[in-house]
């Protein structure tokens, strides 16, 4: 999820498909992100792909709300996540001391 | 008045989406709860200019954002703070602080304004992203239409919760903004975020249940409602999460 291995898709189906296109949608370069549309296209249709943008676009925007008005982790999933958060990089990210659960 | 259209593009879209893309859309140009739709469009318009700031650009690749001195490219329509506050937001929200946020109190921010921008900064993010992930430009930006902000101010709302004030759920009960949490007493932290005005909530929450999931969906694992499933909507959303350094 957060880092080079994510782009092997997760064990979801088509999933290195999905995490290309998220990926290049954040991106800068129009040719990846025109490369990685069709190939989701091509892997599971057109409805898909326009319900995929419509979550990635959407979770583009609801980050910035929390992290503009530091919100903090609600304590039972701190607790729920604290095994893997650490593993896959989260408590790495910036902000982690100060939006954790005890912000 | 700017139509929300997909139909000359390949790619279907879902009609519910269309029509809370058209209903934030509309939105975004009416007077809100403490700003005019004038300075709406302005935040708008310079949320959009946001990514090609050279000092923002020299900033989110620094390993501090203290680290670059320099000054904002922006639209010349918006004070100071107010630009601080949009470019920081679009470029690099991952590492906004507290102290960043008292920073712009202390320089006279009002909580009331930087809450309601917030709200107007996600729902551009939102559409613009889609329809570029789409391979299509941006909508024209709606012009402001004429009328005064309401200046509606949850009596209850309190700085307890986040940075900014909120307001708590069990204290939303018996007051105007009880249909704000559905009578719930509790809901998660992203629902109160925006909660010092209510609007705010209310709007982007319409697109959060069209772009994403509706509550009451969101943990039924026994059916689907996307042409993708559960597990493939959590990959994306959690992806883009982690590449924004989103801890939430």
């Amino acid at each position: 999820m957060t880092g080079d291995a994510a782009m092997g898709g997760g064990g979801v189906a088509h999933g290195a498909e999905l995490i290309r296109f998220a990926t290049a949608v954040l991106g800068d370069y129009e040719a990846e992100l025109t490369a990685a549309r069709t190939a989701v296209a091509h892997a599971i249709g057109f409805a898909a792909l326009s319900d995929t943008a419509a979550v990635a676009a959407l979770f583009n925007a609801i980050d910035r709300v929390a992290d503009a008005t530091g919100i903090p982790l609600e304590e039972e999933k701190a607790a729920a996540t604290a095994d893997f958060r650490s593993a896959i990089g989260i408590d790495d990210f910036a902000a982690a001391s100060e939006k954790g659960a005890s912000a | 008045m700017t139509e929300i259209s997909y139909q000359n593009q390949p790619w279907p879209v879902r009609e519910d989406v269309i029509a809370a893309q058209q209903r934030a859309w509309d939105r975004l140009g009416q007077a809100g709860t403490w700003l005019t739709g004038a300075e709406r469009i302005a935040i708008a318009t310079e949320t959009r200019n946001a990514p090609a700031c050279k000092f923002c650009q020299a900033r989110k690749a620094a390993l501090s954002p203290h680290a670059v001195e320099g000054s904002h490219d922006h639209t010349g329509q918006l004070s100071g703070l107010e630009v601080e506050q949009i470019h920081r937001i679009r470029t690099d929200p991952g590492r906004l602080s507290r102290s960043w946020y008292q920073g712009l109190c202390a320089g006279g921010m009002v909580e009331e304004r930087y809450v309601e921008t917030v709200g107007v900064i996600a729902t551009i993010v939102a559409i613009d992203t889609f329809t570029r992930a789409l391979g299509m430009a941006p909508w024209p930006l709606p012009a402001a239409v004429p009328g005064a902000p309401s200046r509606h101010r949850p009596v209850a709302a309190k700085r307890a919760l986040a940075w900014v004030a909120t307001l708590p759920p069990e204290d939303a009960v018996g007051t105007p903004d009880e249909d704000l949490y559905a009578g719930r007493s509790t809901v998660g932290h992203i629902y109160q975020a925006m909660s010092l005005v209510p609007a705010e909530v209310r709007g982007f929450f319409d697109l959060v249940t069209n772009q994403y999931l509706p509550p009451a969906a969101m943990r039924d694992f026994d059916n689907e409602y996307r042409a993708i499933n559960h597990a493939q909507i959590e990959l994306v959303a959690g992806r883009v999460s982690a590449l924004n350094q989103c801890v939430y």
